[in-house]
């Protein structure tokens, strides 16, 4: 059954990678699907990256060996925010300043290459360390149940990722996404209700007995409370500027898809993550001493549900991996087309050689990625520890800033990102030989964005912006979406009409879903809080 | 009643309020101004062209 599943996956992703094929006639299309995306698609999309591997796996792991409450309440926390402010204040920003890539954020607001460069380097240093990291192992994972050998398993997805990504583009990875996010909403609300109720409320509230501090938030292993704020920090900063969500935004039709993805993605991102993670928390009550504690979620659809149900998990678990990969694929490969290839070498391209470009891009990264994936050289695993943070503490600050501070130039871009990075892994590697040491709470992170912080606004302070940088910042503060999206609307005919429409829409979607929410998180919190 | 427990799941709930306090202060700053104005706009606009249907049925 884990063979045909595997095999009808990848098929469907080679058929809706030949599919969309056709629409994609100009690298605009192919890199934002031209501005179609509705809010059925965003939301998908979102909803699709937001749920990697690593929550199906590696949380779900955390949360079935130490408790739900460990990782959940304040380090997810920290992410749904951070996903929050990566669609509305970050992506929704940079898409009303008609950015295709986030580089290409930085080459318009300092018209620099070396700013462009660095900036390029830490995308792609980061995607890769933190995709191909997880690439692997929900690969190996898969490897174990499909019992397909490892490294011809890898090279079946490149190829497939390379149909959708290759001859599809941002189109591409939207449309696989969606249809993915279906399939892993299966899992939050089919698979891991079956799991809770096999294992019942009364008996997951019992664990308390057998596994002191199950439902706190320190957990088994008692965390302090430092860690878990740690925690916080690490993802809402890092959620904020993820390439990989902020991206999502670009394809949006307008503003309006914008606002209610807010709200509904925003939605999926809880909804997504706490069904799986409470799910694994009921698998210890089904089945104890699973090892290793990461095949929880695993065990508890091949074991507890119906084959047919199983077979969806399984396809869940392979539409994460997928997701988490295509992701991967297309933001490096639109790095090396749009933003190294086109921009920074300023090569005057055509629509068919930009086109062209952006498909090449796309099979050299799948190449190499595949080939990092199989060799799994030990400086991979070097990268991943540090790659997740990476933009927290090179792009954070010098995105904020940009937008926000007209003193913000260049240079304390330049130094920001490289200071915050280097700081980083200095510190990082010095904790980690023991030279140095930190109180409880704080990590190598809070210092090292403290340092990028510090040195941005020194920089900035001690240094002028360009009269470029000035303009650019005037015509930046008076841009924005809901103008653009207004002007849009009313050239349309009854465009005020359709404006109105919108609005209460909107209001109506804000209004169902805090009801849906109350509704769904009251329920759990009776069940198993009281 | 765990305050753990209450805690997670009142953070679950805090996302979606707050992305709806966010979504609709934008709506109310970025948006109602506009149509207000606009409907404004609309209503002189159908005031004249009232008062011209007017002047000239008299005609």
């Amino acid at each position: 059954m884990a063979l045909t599943i595997f095999a009808l996956v990848l098929l469907l992703y080679v058929g809706v990678g030949a599919f969309i094929a056709r629409y994609v006639k100009n690298s605009d299309d192919f890199y934002t699907m031209g501005g179609r995306g509705s809010t059925l698609l965003i939301v998908g999309t979102l909803a699709a990256t937001y749920l990697s591997a690593a929550t199906l796996l590696g949380i779900a792991g955390v949360s079935y060996a130490e408790g739900p409450l460990v990782i959940a309440t304040l380090g997810s926390f920290g992410a749904w925010i951070g996903t929050l402010l990566a669609v509305v204040y970050v992506g929704r920003k940079m898409k009303a300043l008609n950015c295709k890539t986030m580089p290409d954020f930085f080459d318009k607001r300092f018209n620099n290459k070396w700013v462009s460069i660095i900036a390029i380097v830490i995308m792609i240093v980061g995607l890769v360390g933190y995709g191909v990291i997880q690439f692997i192992g929900a690969g190996l994972v898969l490897s174990e149940i499909t019992g397909i050998n490892f490294k011809l398993l890898i090279v079946l997805f490149t190829v497939a990722l390379i149909a959708f990504t290759a001859f599809g583009g941002m189109y591409g990875v939207v449309v696989t996404d969606t249809l993915m996010f279906f399939t892993m909403l299966a899992i939050s609300v089919v698979i891991a209700p079956m799991i809770i109720g096999q294992a019942g409320f009364e008996q997951m509230k019992g664990l308390s007995e057998t596994l002191p501090n199950f439902w706190t938030i320190g957990g088994t292993e008692d965390r302090s409370i430092g860690w878990s704020i740690s925690q916080f920090l690490v993802w809402i900063l890092f959620f904020t500027c993820m390439p990989a969500l902020v991206s999502r935004v670009f394809p949006a039709k307008n503003d309006f898809v914008i606002l209610k993805t807010a709200i509904i993605g925003v939605f999926f991102a809880p909804f997504m993550q706490l069904t799986v993670f409470i799910a694994a928390g009921g698998m210890q009550v089904l089945k104890p001493n699973i090892t290793p504690a990461d095949n929880a979620m695993i065990v508890g659809f091949m074991e507890f549900t119906s084959p047919a149900i199983a077979g969806v998990g399984l396809a869940a678990l392979m539409a994460s991996i997928m997701s988490t990969a295509s992701t991967l694929f297309v933001l490096v490969g639109f790095a090396l087309s749009r933003d190294l290839y086109e921009r920074l070498f300023e090569k005057e391209l055509n629509e068919k050689q930009s086109l062209t470009a952006a498909r090449i891009g796309q099979v050299i990264v799948a190449v190499i990625i595949c080939a990092i994936a199989i060799a799994q050289p030990s400086a991979i695993y070097w990268i991943s520890i540090y790659a997740g943070s990476i933009f927290a503490v090179g792009w954070l600050p010098t995105i904020v800033a940009s937008f926000e501070w007209k003193k913000m130039n260049s240079k304390a871009a330049s130094i920001s990102m490289v200071a915050g990075v280097a700081s980083f892994i200095l510190f990082g590697e010095l904790i980690k030989a023991g030279i140095m040491t930190l109180p409880t709470g704080v990590d190598e992170l809070m210092l090292a964005l403290l340092v990028s912080v510090a040195t941005l606004i020194i920089a900035a302070l001690v240094t002028k912006p360009t009269t470029y940088e000035l303009n650019y910042f005037t015509e930046m503060k008076s841009t924005g979406m809901a103008k653009i999206t207004i002007q849009e609307f009313m050239k349309q005919p009854d465009g005020l009409q359709k404006i109105k429409k919108q609005y209460k829409q909107i209001i109506t979607v804000s209004v169902l879903f805090t009801f849906i929410s109350v509704v769904v998180w009251g329920y759990f919190f009776i069940k198993l809080g009281l | 009643m765990n305050v753990e427990v209450l805690i997670l799941f009142l953070n679950a709930t805090l996302v979606t309020v707050v992305s709806s306090i966010v979504v609709i202060a934008i709506l109310r700053k970025q948006y109602l101004p506009v149509i207000r104005e606009l409907e404004k706009k609309e209503g002189q606009e159908a005031k004249v062209e009232d008062e011209d249907k007017h002047i000239k049925s008299n005609i």
